[in-house]
């Protein structure tokens, strides 16, 4: 965990991130704060000058609006500071799905993915066979001026 | 700095300049290719690592101006729709290509005199066919044969699965009685030739880990490097030479690896830089033969820049569609709207492919090549968990026509790490591509309806997805006329007689399908007509 937020704010990020990606408690999967999404955050504002500014003063205008962390106050920001914004929605979202646990958690298998990939069973011949049959009883559907039977070779 | 003069001299390790390097491996010529990038190492493929989606938005973006590394150029695309998109290195574009294979139709090669639009080819399909073919065999590609849009022939290994999405979508189509087929993917459904088959990783634009997608990085080059054929990386080619007296080229100057200028002779000079680092290259080798750039005497390099500009529409189906299970591109693909109908107010057609799903981080970030993200808080949440699992869907892939607006020029200001200038991209959408996109959309949604889906989704605007410029094509086009194209019907520049072209920038037209299995049997067919012609090569 990197110190790049003071705790306020830190805890105002990860309020503001819990609105961002909330969870699903039914399927366990967690909000953008409990996926300690501020952490990528802190990190990518480390690495890049200019996202720390971005998220500097996104923090910043967020401190001084009075009232709890909730939606309104969320999209306040994103009307007041639509470029800060949306730069911290898309590390935010990069962050949140760049984790194993989280994609598999919406239905993505876990990783690393080569050299595992997905089992996927291939269709049999026969099943091609029976799902291509109306496709192939149209016969020829392009045109073939150059071929042997000119244009009515496709038609 | 000069070096031993070669005989041949190839300007790009892609996907055109390995396969015309292999065809003229039997010539026993000296051979040498220039290649602005390096080798990617097994071990710095994204899809190995646990964080690889991040890859997509940073080092491994398939647009330069994203990635940013030493062996790009910039590209200016403030004038455009679309922004080109491709990859420098050894491989080329085929490092982060999608792998989808199918051919160009005899009608693609006939335009103008069938539907008064566009271009004829100098070369026909039938012309093509066993060039398409040998290149298919080293490429290795999968499909099914008896496809009834295009003349008989037969991939050498059985399909890709096409999974539950490409069933359900297939059964759509069956349904209103409309062409599907399954893709033909330069992609192993079986083991062969010492490469392993795909494991459905869907990580196709990350460059394939497996070695499963033919990319000329695991096809052609390891053939070419062990027969001898040298490839020198990280070496940028500034300039080809001309001899003001012959009119011939003569090399070309490079910046190498140690950071130096070199002069390499050649006595034949292939250019394989793709639709828009061919003109770029050509427009900044200028002399006093050839004040408007190399072999420019038509003024058409750099002209009629095509791409394939691509919509999207998806359907929201009851079950899981299971989209993120096997190759990103290719599940199946309808040709049913390919071939012109006046009915339908635009020459030409479109393709509907049907890709499989992105993986979350891309779908949430707007989807592949596209960067709108999804809405955020509870609406997300609703979106990742109720739709996203649940989507199938088609891109509608459009035919371009050949304007000469739409082109490729040097920028006047912005320029690479070693000074040279950049392109700049002048695009518009023509109003028959725009129509036909739109008759796309009203289609795709039709067969997704057919296939069950609860609801479509489509995005409501006219515009195009920003990141499709693969497929670059057109900007150095061939032609029997020297006034109105750039390369013969053999790919021979109509200016230099030992200048060949042999990528996308030769395409007459730009067909509806992916353009990769082309443009190899294209510079198949120019090496063909090499040795065919190699007595009077220069007269």
């Amino acid at each position: 965990m990197t110190n790049l937020f003071s705790d306020p704010e830190r805890a105002l990020l990860d309020a503001i991130l819990a609105e961002l990606i909330p969870a699903n408690p039914d399927r366990r999967i967690p909000n953008a704060s409990e996926a300690e999404t501020a952490d990528y955050l802190a990190n990518q504002a480390l690495a890049n000058a200019g996202f720390q500014e971005q998220i500097r003063a996104f923090l910043s205008r967020a401190q001084s609006l009075a009232g709890e962390v909730n939606t309104d106050f969320v999209r306040q920001l994103e009307t007041e500071l639509p470029e800060e914004f949306s730069a911290v929605l898309t590390e935010t979202y990069k962050g949140y799905y760049s984790r194993p646990d989280i994609r598999a958690k919406v239905g993505v298998g876990a990783h690393p993915i080569h050299p595992d990939g997905y089992p996927v069973a291939r269709e049999t011949p026969e099943f091609m066979d029976q799902l291509t049959a109306p496709v192939r009883a149209r016969g020829p559907i392009y045109r073939d001026p150059t071929g042997p039977g000119g244009l009515n070779n496709g038609k | 700095m000069a070096n031993e003069p070669v005989d041949v001299l190839i300007v790009g390790a892609g996907a055109s300049g390995a396969a015309i390097a292999w065809s003229l491996l039997e010539t026993r010529m000296r051979i040498l290719c220039l290649e602005q990038g390096d080798h990617l190492a097994d071990k710095d493929f994204p899809s190995r690592r646990e964080d690889y989606e991040l890859a997509r938005y940073g080092e491994f973006s398939c647009d330069p101006n994203v990635r940013n590394l030493k062996q790009d150029y910039p590209i200016n695309s403030k004038d455009s729709c679309i922004t080109p998109v491709n990859w420098n290195g050894v491989g080329g574009s085929t490092i982060n290509f999608l792998g989808h294979w199918p051919r160009l139709r005899p009608s693609d090669f006939r335009t103008r005199s069938l539907d008064g639009v566009g271009e004829d080819w100098p070369v026909d399909y039938h012309t093509l066919a066993p060039f398409y073919d040998m290149n298919d065999a080293v490429t290795g590609v999968s499909g099914l044969g008896g496809n009834p849009a295009y003349p008989d022939y037969t991939p050498a290994l059985p399909p890709i699965p096409i999974g539950k999405l490409g069933q359900t979508l297939a059964k759509g189509c069956n349904e209103l009685g409309w062409h599907w087929w399954p893709s033909d993917v330069s992609i192993l459904s079986q083991d062969h030739d010492g490469r392993q088959k795909c494991v459905n990783a869907g990580t196709c634009d990350l460059g394939c880990a497996a070695g499963a997608k033919g990319g000329t990085n695991f096809t052609y080059w390891p053939m070419l490097e062990n027969a001898g054929v040298e490839l020198r990386t990280n070496s940028r080619v500034r300039e080809i030479l001309i001899d003001e007296d012959t009119g011939f080229a003569t090399g070309v100057l490079y910046h190498g690896a140690d950071g130096q200028l070199h002069e390499q002779k050649a006595e034949l000079v292939i250019v394989a830089c793709n639709g828009v680092g061919t003109p770029r290259l050509l427009l900044n080798s200028k002399s006093k033969l050839f004040p408007d750039g190399l072999a420019n005497r038509s003024g058409m390099v750099g002209k009629n820049l095509m791409f394939h500009p691509l919509t999207g529409v998806s359907g929201v189906f009851d079950e899981p569609m299971k989209g993120h299970e096997g190759p990103m591109a290719c599940s199946i693909l309808s040709q049913e709207f390919y071939e012109s109908d006046p009915a339908r107010g635009f020459a030409r057609g479109y393709g509907l492919h049907s890709g499989r799903s992105t993986t979350p981080m891309t779908y949430a970030l707007g989807g592949y090549g596209i960067d709108n993200p999804i809405p955020w808080g509870a609406e997300h949440r609703e979106i990742m968990d109720t739709v996203y699992p649940y989507l199938a869907g088609f891109t509608v892939v459009a035919e371009d026509l050949p304007e000469e607006h739409n082109c490729v020029t040097l920028d006047p200001e912005l320029t690479d790490s070693d000074g040279i200038p950049a392109p700049k991209i002048t695009y518009k959408l023509g109003d028959n591509t725009r129509a036909m996109l739109k008759h796309g959309e009203a289609r795709a949604a039709e067969i997704l309806m057919a296939a069950g889906a609860k609801r479509v989704l489509t995005k409501g605007t006219d515009d195009v997805w920003w990141r499709a410029g693969w497929h670059q094509m057109g900007t150095c086009r061939m032609g029997n006329d020297p006034e109105t194209s750039v390369v013969n019907g053999w790919g021979r520049s109509h200016d230099v007689k030992n200048l060949f072209i042999v990528d996308g920038s030769i395409f007459a037209t730009a067909g509806a399908v992916n353009p990769t299995s082309t443009i190899q049997a294209l510079a198949l067919y120019v090496g063909d007509s090499i040795k065919t012609n190699i007595a009077t090569l220069f007269d």
